[in-house]
């Protein structure tokens, strides 16, 4: 069963994700922030992550550079979460591999689609330090 | 044979033939061995019988053989036998002559071999003989030696030997046997006089020997006898040269013969002799010599050690006993002054006395220079012409010598002997030793005497020389001479008289000794005086007082003897030197020498003296010429120079004082002076009128004046005598000075003498040059003030037109020309008048009295100033006074300014604008530079004053320009041609933070790091520029102007810009603000939107709880959003100012309550809360305001606190205010935020792990709130430990509502 970690501050769109998600035969995982996040990252290995780009604390970039260099969780596929509109312009050429991004408000149901094909896109192997960069560089033209 | 005939034959018959054989030479023997049969010795007879034996032997043999012929032996062996021992008589025979030999050989042998031990002997004794002769010094000893040797070894009983000296033998010593034959000793021999075996010896050069002394002529025969000599040889003992002895060797008894031997044996021996007696000899003469040196020596010390006297008598004595002589005398001195300077006599001999003097001995040694030996006085009779007279005195013998010391003579040295004979070469030696030293000892002794008169003199000489000579001044030279000649000539008077070659007499110039009356007589020369001049040497007169003609004054009369010495100088008399004494005798001829040198020594002196009054007065007259000289090379002003002129005449012609007068109008005028005494000075500066008789001729006629005696000068006034008189000047010279104009009258330069001075030629000649010489000084000394004068305005003009030109202020460029205007001409006053209308109007006035005249008018037609308006030229007065028309016209010449001079004032464009006129007190000639100069101040001024103007015009437009330029809240920067900014407005500093100092004179570029602009030729409209201000980026929205010049070409550009970041600010916040409202906005539609969605989905069943739930979060999240929505209305009204409040009593403590716990309700994170309440608090404030910002605060804590923690709230009154504060745990705010979180948009730090959400309105919402509420809200805050926001509101009256309740207010 693909098992989804999701990690956003407000508990109805964590609820909203669970929801839709189980009801696609998914085991769904929340954390309410970013150190939670990762450390359930770390130790439950999820097959994907839902990541909210704007949380206190920890917010979603940093939580991204942890999965990444962290080895346990470098390859987990992440899907960010965010409010900005401009986001999916900016990011559209870029073809990081494993990152993906879905602006809210977003039809739950696409959601479990957009899951599924990151998913089979990262099953390939190889997925290399560049993304680590691509993140980088996104997060950079983001201005954080 | 048989042998018997064999025995016959060979035996008995050779042994006769053998005996027959020895008995012939025994035969040829007999003879010599008869005859040597004594001398023969023993061998000898032995082997001379030999012979005869063997032969009688033989002959007995053979004989026997014959009778009875029987074989001896073998006969073979017998006849050897026989013919060998008949050998020897063979050889003997056929040896032939020699049988002497046999006999006489062996005694020969014998002999010779004795001789041979005897000459062995004898040479042995000889070597001794001759060591120990060698060894022997003495001669006596030598003698001894020889003698005995030759007694012994030539065998004779006398031996003797006689010295050979000079042609005379004296015996030595003689041995007969071994006694000394005594009377040898005194055995004198005249070799040439008489004849004798000494004298042939020496002679012939031979031995000679005499075999029978008594009958030879050459022994005396009472010797011979004496010594009873036989046979002897004399033989000469030589040393090579000459014969120095004689060696006599006789023997007594019978006559004898010396052979060969002897004689060679005595000629070693006097060989031997000869070198032993020259040793000695030589010895002898050395001693005698060193002898006599010392002698000498010791002589000469004492000599030199005693004096005159003493060591004359001591030599004389010492030689006289040195030579045994009986008299020794000293004759000094020559002819008629010989004097006898020493005599000793031996004791029993009388003195010479006084005949001494008459010894022809010494006269003769004297004359002929050289020494005298006489042996026998009565010999040389014709030599010495008196010997008589010698004998008398008992003298057989004389020696004289001359005392001779570089060729002159001192005297003679005689020495007297009573017996005759030669002088011995040492006497002579001796005498003449003694002599050469006495006359060196007299010679010296004379010299130094000499030498030490010669020095005396020198030195007195010298001092009086050096006396004379350190004197210049001609009267202290006289005096010096005079005193210093009776010094050195020791005596009683001297005088000096000086020929004054003019007039052909003597004056007497300086006395010593003699009354000083005497001085400044004069005489012509005569007498002995006349004498000397004419000889050219000093002339002595002896008993002058009463002798000389003409006869002498009284002064003079009592002197004995007077010197008269003249002066001259090559060979021209400059003078006499007398020197006086009043006792006969005192002046010889060396005082004369003396005198005569002193007389060099004056006319040194007296030349020397004469060059130094010469050289003195043209020294002064060179030093006037050369101040002179020197005033005419420095260009200096009028005054200086004319002391200067007094100077040179003074120091020029050597007077005491002098002083320049110059005419003046018609005075003369003092104008300079050189150590004029006040009084003089004081009658001179009253003026001196030039009408006055002498100074007239000076300066009208222009005739120099000398007046050696002004008080008796009756060309001069009686003022003038009476001041010569008060003042002391006796002489005064006057010499016109031309003054540097033409005047009618000249000056004078007067030079006062306090002596009587008698003005000679060259002192006019000094005069005349003076006056050369002081017109051109005078001449040049105007053209340099003229000149400097003109400079002087020139400065003056160059300085008022730069201060001019400077001053932008007209009133000030006037007043700057009213005060410059008199210095620059030299006068007192000044006025400007201005053109008003058809009016002058007295504007700006410069000197006291002038003051007054300000702000009078006066038309413009009236003389003066009028009459430069409209003549537009200048109008020059010298002299007002007593001009009525003038002062009416001006005032100011009424004030008591003489002299006026106006210049036009020119205006824009030619108009005149006025009037500058310049007053003096005096009458003043304007000169042509002074009024060129005030019209050139006036042309500045007026230039200066258009300028002002102009400058006036424009700095008010310029100022006007900076007012608007710095009221524009645009930038406004403008560039020239080189792109330089040549303004920047005060816009343009507060936008780009550059201030306009830094700015100006740059280009922007460099002013602001950035370009403004592509600086095309057509610049487009309006441009944003980013500049950097303080590290920020500052927009600007920029437009460009082009400026050109009339030709085209780009003179400048203009940027305007404006300041749009604050707009740019705000359009980005405003962007960020929709982004990040639409971002909250998405936040809640996302739920909205999701949980509808998720709701709509056919594939799932929810069920009643999950379905209630999501519609829960629809409703709950569209709550949200309205809030959103809200807040912005909320803000956008805010903005506006369109909020409505409704202010009313609102208790706080309930709405916190009330509000707190609807977020308890709706807690998430594990918030806690806590509400502290105070004392029911109320407060004046919009409840529904109040409780949004309450939820803001609140939603705030809770968003900034993620980790949880308690939100504090709390509500309290103090006194006036209540104070609600919401406190959470969170992460705080940043100081450097602080400031701003109370703005719009400003949220929480995103991108730092703060909360995302919330619109950046919630705390702006709050301020606006409060504060329109009438409140405050504020935050405290520390990062990470949390924050705390306080609002206090105005508290109101209590009023009772029920908690929720809130009440309108009316």
């Amino acid at each position: 069963m693909t098992r989804v970690l999701i990690i956003d501050d407000e508990a109805p769109i964590r609820l909203l994700c669970r929801v839709n998600l189980e009801a696609e035969g998914m085991e769904v995982l929340e954390a309410g922030d970013g150190y939670v996040g990762l450390e359930q990252a770390r130790q439950d290995r999820p097959d994907l992550v839902l990541l909210d780009v704007m949380m206190p604390g920890l917010d979603g970039w940093a939580v991204a550079a942890s999965l990444l260099a962290d080895p346990r969780t470098a390859t987990i596929p992440i899907i960010f979460l965010t409010a900005r509109a401009e986001f999916r312009d900016r990011a559209r050429g870029l073809d990081i591999g494993g990152v993906d991004y879905v602006t809210k408000p977003f039809n739950p149901l696409e959601l479990a689609a957009l899951v599924r094909s990151l998913l089979n896109r990262s099953d390939s192997r190889g997925r290399d330090d560049r993304r680590g960069e691509k993140l980088s560089a996104l997060r950079a033209s983001l201005g954080a | 044979m048989s042998a018997e005939n064999q025995a016959v034959f060979l035996n008995a018959v050779p042994l006769l033939v053998l005996a027959v054989l020895y008995l012939v030479a025994t035969g040829t023997l007999a003879p010599s061995f008869w005859r040597e049969r004594r001398r023969m010795g023993e061998v000898e007879s032995a082997l001379a019988l030999i012979f005869p034996c063997c032969g009688l032997a033989a002959a007995a043999g053979g004989v026997l053989l014959l009778r009875d012929p029987k074989p001896l032996g073998n006969t073979w062996v017998a006849l050897a036998a026989i013919v060998v021992a008949a050998l020897p008589a063979v050889q003997f025979l056929s040896r032939g002559g020699d049988r002497t030999l046999l006999l006489t050989g062996s005694r020969r042998a014998r002999e010779a071999e004795q001789q041979t031990t005897a000459l062995t002997r004898r040479r042995e004794a000889m070597n001794a003989f001759t060591d120990t002769l060698v060894r022997t010094d003495e001669t006596e000893r030598v003698a001894r030696l020889v003698l005995s040797e030759v007694q012994g070894l030539v065998g004779v009983e006398f031996a003797a030997l006689a010295l050979v000296e000079e042609g005379e033998a004296r015996g030595l010593m003689a041995l007969l046997g071994a006694d000394e034959v005594e009377w040898w000793r005194n055995l004198r021999l005249e070799l040439d006089r008489e004849a004798s075996a000494i004298g042939a010896a020496v002679s012939e050069g031979v031995p000679v020997t005499v075999h029978d002394v008594a009958s030879s002529p050459y022994v005396k025969r009472e010797v011979a006898e004496a010594l009873g000599v036989r046979s002897g040889v004399w033989l000469p003992v030589s040393t090579g040269e000459a014969v120095i002895a004689v060696l006599v060797a006789a023997s007594t008894g019978a006559p004898r013969t010396f052979d060969n031997d002897d004689l060679e044996l005595l000629r070693e021996i006097a060989a031997e002799t000869a070198l032993a007696l020259e040793r000695t000899r030589s010895a002898a003469a050395l001693a005698e010599a060193l002898a006599r040196e010392r002698l000498v020596a010791e002589l000469s010390r004492r000599l030199r050690a005693l004096d005159h006297d003493a060591a004359l008598q001591l030599v004389v004595e010492e030689v006289g006993t040195a030579l045994g002589a009986s008299r020794c005398l000293l004759r000094l001195g020559e002819g008629e002054t010989a004097t006898t300077g020493a005599e000793w006599t031996a004791p029993g001999v009388e003195p010479a006395g006084a005949h001494a003097l008459r010894l022809p001995t010494p006269i003769l040694a004297a004359r002929e220079r050289k020494t005298v030996e006489i042996p026998d006085v009565a010999a040389a009779a014709e030599r010495l012409g008196d010997g008589g007279f010698l004998t008398q005195l008992g003298v057989r013998a004389v020696l004289a010598t001359p005392i001779i010391v570089a060729g002159e003579l001192f005297g003679v040295l005689v020495v007297h002997r009573p017996e005759t004979g030669n002088w011995r070469g040492t006497a002579v030696r001796l005498v003449e030793g003694v002599a050469r030293e006495l006359g060196l000892v007299l010679g010296t002794a004379r010299l130094l005497q000499e030498n030490e008169r010669r020095l005396e003199q020198q030195a007195a000489l010298l001092a009086a020389g050096e006396a004379v000579t350190s004197e210049l001044r001609l009267e202290t030279v006289l005096q010096r001479l005079v005193d210093e000649v009776v010094r050195l000539l020791d005596a009683d008077a001297a005088d000096c008289w000086i020929l004054d070659e003019g007039r052909g007499v003597l004056r007497c110039r300086a006395v010593s000794g003699v009354p000083a009356s005497e001085v400044g007589r004069e005489t012509v020369p005569e007498g002995t005086i006349a004498e000397a001049l004419a000889l050219g040497r000093p002339v002595l007169k002896r008993d002058f007082g009463r002798s000389e003609r003409p006869p002498p004054s009284a002064s003079y009369a009592g002197f004995e003897e007077v010197v008269e010495g003249p002066i001259t100088s090559g060979g021209r008399p400059l003078g006499i030197l007398g020197v006086c004494s009043r006792t006969a005798g005192r002046f010889g001829p060396t005082d004369l020498d003396l005198l005569h040198a002193f007389a060099h020594l004056a006319s040194l002196a007296l030349h020397n003296a004469e060059l130094f009054e010469e050289r003195s007065r043209q020294a002064r007259i060179q030093r006037g010429f050369y101040r002179v000289a020197s005033v005419l090379g420095r260009p200096i002003s009028r005054p200086a120079t004319l002391d200067a002129v007094a100077e040179a005449a003074n120091e020029a012609l050597g007077g005491s004082f002098a002083a320049v007068l110059m005419p003046l109008g018609t005075t003369l005028e003092l104008a300079g002076s050189e150590a004029l005494p006040e009084p003089l000075a004081e009658a001179l500066r009253r003026g001196v009128p030039t009408g006055d008789g002498a100074l007239r001729l000076v300066t009208g006629e222009r005739s120099v004046i000398a007046s050696p005696a002004v008080d008796r000068d009756d060309r001069f006034d009686p003022e003038w005598r009476e001041l010569a008189r008060e003042l002391g000047y006796r002489s005064l010279l006057a010499i016109p000075v031309e003054a540097a104009r033409e005047e009618r009258f000249a000056g004078a330069v007067l030079v006062f003498f306090s002596e009587t001075r008698l003005f000679t030629d060259d002192d006019l000649e000094v005069a005349g040059h003076l006056v050369g010489a002081a017109r051109a000084a005078l001449e040049r000394s105007g053209a340099y003030e003229e000149e400097r004068r003109a400079r002087s305005l020139a400065q003056q003009l160059a300085r008022t037109g730069g201060l001019l030109a400077s001053e932008l202020d007209p009133a000030a460029v006037l007043d700057e020309v009213v005060r410059q205007a008199p210095r620059l001409v030299g006068v007192d006053a000044a006025a400007v008048r201005v053109l008003d209308g058809d009016e002058l109007v007295v504007t700006v006035t410069e000197g006291a009295a002038a003051e007054r005249m300000l702000g009078s008018r006066s038309p413009v037609s009236t003389r003066l100033s009028g009459d430069v308006v409209q003549s537009r030229g200048r109008i020059a007065v010298e002299d007002a006074e007593g001009d009525e028309r003038l002062l009416a016209a001006d005032p100011l010449l009424g004030l008591g300014f003489r002299a006026y001079l106006g210049v036009p004032l020119a205006g824009a464009q030619g108009a005149m604008r006025g009037v500058l006129s310049v007053y003096s007190t005096r009458p003043k000639r304007w000169r042509a530079e002074e009024v060129e100069a005030l019209e050139a101040l006036a042309g500045n001024a007026s230039a200066a004053l258009a300028n002002a103007e102009l400058y006036q015009r424009v700095a008010l437009e310029k100022e006007r320009s900076v007012a608007i330029l710095a009221n524009i809240a645009d930038g406004i920067v403008a560039v020239d041609r080189e792109g330089r900014v040549v303004l920047w407005n005060a816009a343009a500093e507060q936008i780009t933070g550059v201030p306009a100092e830094a700015a100006v004179g740059r280009t922007p570029t460099e002013a602001l790091g950035r370009a403004l602009g592509p600086e095309s030729d057509t610049p487009a409209g309006n441009r944003l520029v980013a500049v950097p201000r303080g590290g920020e980026e500052v927009w600007l929205s920029l437009t460009e102007a082009v400026m050109r010049d009339p030709a085209g070409a780009v003179a400048g550009r203009i940027y305007a810009f404006r300041d749009i970041s604050a707009d740019r600010q705000v359009e980005q916040m405003k962007t960020d603000f929709v982004s990040s409202v639409s971002q909250e906005l998405r936040r809640p539609l996302t739920s909205i939107y999701g949980f509808a969605e998720t709701l709509l989905r056919r594939d799932v069943l929810f069920g009643e709880e999950e379905r209630r739930t999501f519609l829960r979060y629809i409703a709950s999240e569209s709550e949200r959003l309205t809030r959103i929505v809200d807040a912005l209305l909320n803000a956008a009204r805010l903005d506006a100012g369109d909020l409505q409040i409704s202010l009313a009593p609102i208790d706080v403590g309930s709405l916190v309550s009330e509000v707190v716990s609807g977020f308890e309700t709706a807690a998430a994170n594990g918030h806690r809360f806590a509400v502290e309440v105070g004392s029911a608090p109320v407060a004046r404030a919009d409840g529904e305001k109040l409780r949004q910002v309450l939820v803001n605060l609140i939603e705030n804590a809770v968003k900034f606190s993620p980790a949880g923690g308690t939100v504090t709230v709390a509500a309290r009154r103090d006194g006036e205010t209540v104070e609600v504060s919401v406190a959470d745990e969170g992460l705080g705010i940043p100081q450097a935020e602080q400031a701003r979180i109370f703005r719009k948009f400003t949220r929480g730090d995103v991108g730092r792990g703060g909360p995302a959400g919330g619109s950046g309105l919630g705390l702006f919402i709050v301020e606006g709130l409060v504060t329109a509420m009438g409140g405050r809200v504020w935050v405290a805050s520390t990062e990470g430990a949390g924050s705390s926001f306080t609002l206090a509101l105005p508290a109101a009256e209590a009023v009772s509502s029920p908690a929720g309740e809130w009440v309108e207010a009316e």
